[in-house]
């Protein structure tokens, strides 16, 4: 039976839906983390930590481990342990996507770069300084604008722009939050941001696997919410698609365009674009599945995961003949409700009671502190739904969401702050 | 009636496989067979064990864990033991003996040694991170466990539960069957790693 390795940041939601996969497909799982875990040493065939800012230093330990406990494939969960994955697979002479690939899915700006040479659409673009002078940015940018930074996840930090005046605010905004420490972002990265054309249009995700450079779609997403600002916190996706089918196809087309652009060859990725009267609009393509729990919202064949479609097409085997399966199902991302510190969830009975609910799945705990977009990101827990067609997933998930009532409580000041410390 | 009986074979990692049948094998009674000589008189793990590369059988109420020597792919092993299995149950013997049923360490036993690996390795190395592992209970050879402090509602806590208790568990009590987690992640209030983005 063959060993994978799977690079797990500690703050992951995804180490249960993949270690689940490992065990029904019958893999070995070595988990590799980027802080050491308490069992590295009693289960050392289990746990591995690794410096996942050190990928090459990395790549030796693995191929150290691999020389004892030889490894099938390496499988990362998100966009940064994809590209360390990557490095890893090349050093053990595994199968993998071009590091370069990678790193240019990896950071929006020279995603753009390689995609708008393609004739592709794409928003128009240019990068700033958070520090420059506003007016100057403001002159090479087209209005409405939306300002995003280079690297975050989750629409975090991303917000619309409608009007010159407006941008200063925006850029210094963003400089704030890359400077926060949950954020922690340094290098060159941190410091800029893109600044591109709003796109008008209705929004779908595309989760799809590419082998050989043709793409296959699992899934295509509306996402019935208008997302047009000024945050775009992301709220429900419903497959499938009620897009005409001539749109659905050209969707796909240009997901493979770009993932061929940008090297990408082999393995899943996620994509969202906006879709108006000129046709489909790349907004961006990760090398990555759907994040959070959505990937639950999907199922193939007989009740097999994303996740072991994944670690399937990682180890080579043959999957084509799973196909998502017939029924509409969605996922929503449960708004966050303000800031406040959370007490307590009221109506979760009541939500799951709402016939086509699957799951009403809370991840925030009481006392943990809620903070919106765009400098927050942590949903507050996402709501599964499956039913006979699109619309009526819609309508479950939206009346589920409207059963649950977060209490919050006031974010402590500062001075309260320090009493509870004293 | 061979139609009728249906087993689902899944495996559980590159040694073991999980075979749930739509019957009670051995009604709320579990029993573990770690090699062959402790197969007599045992009319199911006779026939298990006569199977090319099976090394030890665990009987629960309607579930049994094969493990297998060596490596080679399971369809094939799997589709016998199934056969097995619907031979077993057309058979109406009893399927283990005795002395096997009386050999398995009852709940009370399971639940010393649990609680002593629980005490001795398990929770001074979570206690680094804030985290404790309660047991709960146990059900037949089943173990269910709550997870406390930095481990309730921790990003890691599945990684802390499947690779590394259960793993310690295993090694130690071959016999366990399920390692069943009842923790309320969501209530965790200081989980020692937060999930967090995409």
């Amino acid at each position: 039976m063959p060993r994978v390795l799977l690079l797990l940041p500690t703050t992951t939601w995804r180490a249960e839906a993949l270690l689940s996969a490992c065990g029904r497909l019958g893999v070995d799982a070595t988990v590799g983390t980027d802080r050491p875990l308490v069992w590295a040493d009693r289960t050392p065939e289990r746990v591995i930590a690794l410096d996942f800012a050190q990928p090459a230093a990395a790549a030796e330990t693995v191929a150290e481990f691999a020389r004892a406990r030889p490894l099938a494939a390496v499988v990362g969960a998100d966009d940064e342990t994809t590209l360390l994955a990557a490095t890893i697979a090349s050093r053990l002479g595994l199968a993998h996507e071009p590091v370069e690939a990678l790193a240019a899915a990896r950071d929006k700006l020279r995603q753009r770069e390689v995609l708008g040479r393609t004739g592709l659409m794409v928003p128009r673009f240019t990068l700033c300084r958070l520090e420059e002078d506003a007016a100057a940015v403001a002159r090479r940018a087209e209005f409405p604008c939306v300002i995003k930074p280079r690297r975050l996840a989750a629409s975090r930090g991303v917000m619309r722009v409608d009007d010159a005046a407006s941008l200063g605010g925006a850029m210094r905004r963003l400089a704030a939050l890359l400077a926060s420490p949950d954020v922690g972002a340094c290098g060159e990265w941190a410091e800029t941001a893109i600044v591109e054309s709003f796109v008008p249009g209705r929004e779908v995700a595309l989760e799809g696997l590419l082998r050989s450079g043709r793409l296959r779609v699992l899934a295509l997403f509306d996402k019935p919410d208008p997302l047009d600002g000024p945050f775009f916190e992301e709220t429900l996706y419903v497959t499938p698609s009620r897009l005409p089918a001539e749109t659905q196809s050209a969707i796909a087309d240009t997901v493979e365009r770009a993932a061929g652009a940008l090297g990408l060859g082999r393995g899943p990725i996620h994509a969202e674009l906006r879709v108006n009267g000129r046709g489909p609009v790349l907004i961006e393509l990760a090398a990555r599945p759907i994040g959070g729990l959505c990937s639950r919202v999907l199922r193939f064949g007989d009740g097999v995961s994303l996740e072991e479609l994944v670690l399937m097409e990682a180890l080579g085997m043959e999957t084509s003949s799973l196909t998502r399966e017939p029924r509409s199902a969605g996922v929503m991302m449960i708004p966050i409700p303000g800031a406040g510190v959370l007490e307590r969830v009221e109506g979760r009975e009541d939500a799951e009671r709402v016939p086509g609910i699957e799951r009403v799945v809370i991840t925030a705990h009481p006392g943990e502190r809620l903070t919106p977009f765009p400098e927050g990101s942590r949903y507050p827990g996402f709501l599964f739904a499956r039913g006979d067609d699109p619309a009526s997933v819609e309508a479950a998930l939206r009346e589920a969401h409207r059963r649950l009532r977060f209490i919050l409580a006031p974010v402590p000041a500062p001075a309260d702050l320090a009493m509870e410390r004293r | 009636m061979d139609q009728e009986i249906k087993i689902k074979a899944v495996p559980i990692d590159a040694q073991r496989c999980r075979f749930t049948v739509d019957r009670p094998v051995l009604k709320d009674r579990a029993v573990f067979f770690p090699a062959v000589g402790r197969a007599a008189g045992s009319p199911l793990a006779e026939a298990l064990f006569a199977l090319p590369g099976v090394a030890t059988v665990l009987v629960s109420h309607d579930t049994l864990t094969v493990t297998r020597s060596g490596y080679g792919e399971w369809p094939e092993l799997a589709r016998q033991v199934g056969a097995a299995i619907r031979a077993q149950l057309q058979s109406g013997a009893e399927p283990v003996s005795a002395s096997a049923l009386a050999s398995m360490p009852g709940e009370d036993e399971i639940r010393t040694r649990v609680e002593h690996l629980l005490e001795t390795q398990i929770n001074p190395a979570v206690a680094s991170h804030g985290g404790w592992v309660e047991l709960l209970g146990v059900q037949a050879n089943n173990v269910f466990l709550q997870l406390g402090g930095g481990c309730q509602g921790c990003g890691m806590a599945d990684v802390t539960l499947k690779q590394g208790i259960e793993t310690l568990l295993r090694q130690e009590i071959p016999e366990l069957g399920e390692v069943l987690d009842q923790t309320d992640h969501a209530a965790g209030r200081n989980p020692y790693y937060a999930q967090s983005k995409k």
